[in-house]
């Protein structure tokens, strides 16, 4: 018998030439996408949108945490060319705004920091004028790591909290605390230019309270844009889903984030960190911040 | 001209198993390109194959609870 969801739980399949068209430029890059990884539901979405958010430093990561699908094991090499290939592959999307992410990496001494800034150069150098987000592991909290991203200019700087404090040890590995990815977040906020954001899984078993006061501790910390959706197990390998949220509740916790004063906040079942992450970038609030030009906002 | 249907691929490090949940169409249905043809699940969600191309649907190739995998036929259309 086909497992059920709720009704609201529905997402489009694969189809479209702009789909394959972005399908065949990641395969042609050597690239690896998060998209794929996590098996989000947003790919056909994204993808025929023709952007994707590429997964840099390979697709093996040093963690485990139990509501990821991205492989763990013996770490790749580091792929020298992968920041001009990212670039390039931005060019050929011909995206204005871009999200990078990465695998996390304990056992490189910068925990990839550096592969990372240079991936933000690339983009830069290769297809100006591009917006770049990244999100960064925690770099065990090393600040010289996060500052070498930070020099490298993204316009927005993520590290997603993903879910409530006494969650942590359950669903996270247990290399990751929540006071260490607050501390990432305050001392990102602190070094300046570029806007901090931060998102969340709901669905995990969280009370709104616990869901509210980690809103407070991010925005305590400096965070200034918030995302949060809901939980969805990628196979069956990873733990179960607590609970299907209610759209309405996402509309709440959606108003409850502005009302606490983020200046960006999205919330909702297939909402995602990199999901249509560019309408952060069209708000007055970013184009103030960070000096864009209008022709960003549009 | 008879157009096999292939469950299309998500990308190559996605996974590509699914089971499905329900026929969103019947044969004899005539189908624009982007109609609902077929509900399927994987663990992660539920999702909506839309019909590729236009026109008539002959043939369903895969029963409500079967697997599939990307590649599969999963229905004729006869354009």
């Amino acid at each position: 018998m086909p497992k059920k969801f709720p009704e609201w739980i529905r997402a489009g399949w694969a189809s479209g030439e702009d789909f394959k068209f972005t399908r065949e430029l990641v395969k042609e890059k050597s690239l690896h996408t998060v998209c794929q990884s996590a098996n989000c539901p947003n790919i056909q979405d994204c993808w025929s949108r023709r952007t994707a958010t590429m997964m840099v430093l390979g697709n093996t990561c040093s963690r485990s945490c139990r509501y990821c699908s991205v492989p763990g094991g013996k770490p790749e090499t580091v792929d020298a060319d992968e920041p001009r290939h990212v670039g390039e592959a931005v060019k050929e999307m011909g995206v204005k705004h871009i999200v990078i992410t990465s695998v996390t990496r304990d056992d490189l001494a910068d925990g990839g920091a550096g592969h990372i800034a240079e991936t933000i150069r690339s983009i830069k150098a290769i297809a100006p004028g591009t917006t770049v987000e990244v999100l960064v592991p925690d770099f065990e909290g090393n600040i010289d790591a996060i500052r070498t991203v930070i020099e490298a200019k993204p316009e927005v700087f993520s590290h997603n909290i993903e879910t409530v404090e006494r969650l942590y040890p359950t669903i996270r590995s247990r290399r990751y605390d929540y006071r260490l990815a607050i501390g990432v977040l305050r001392d990102a906020a602190a070094m300046g230019g570029s806007i901090v954001k931060s998102s969340m899984m709901i669905g995990h078993g969280e009370t709104a309270d616990e869901v509210e006061q980690t809103m407070r501790d991010l925005l305590e910390a400096g965070v200034e844009a918030f995302s949060a959706g809901q939980y969805l197990r990628p196979t069956r390998k990873q733990r179960e889903v607590a609970d299907f949220v209610h759209p309405d509740q996402f509309v709440a916790y959606e108003a409850k984030a502005y009302e606490l004063g983020f200046r960006f906040a999205v919330a909702g079942p297939f909402v995602r960190s990199s999901y249509r992450s560019e309408e952060l970038l069209k708000t007055e609030f970013a184009r103030k911040k960070l000096g864009l030009k209008a022709e960003n906002a549009a | 001209m008879k157009i096999e249907v292939p469950l299309p691929s998500l990308g190559e490090d996605a996974n590509p198993e699914a089971q499905v949940s329900a026929w969103l169409a019947k044969v004899g249905d005539r189908l624009d390109e982007g109609d609902d043809l077929i509900e399927l699940v994987t663990d992660k969600a539920a999702f909506t194959v839309p019909c590729p191309q236009a026109g008539v649907l002959t043939e369903l190739r895969v029963d409500e609870g079967a697997d599939v995998t990307v590649g599969d036929i999963i229905a004729v259309i006869e354009t």
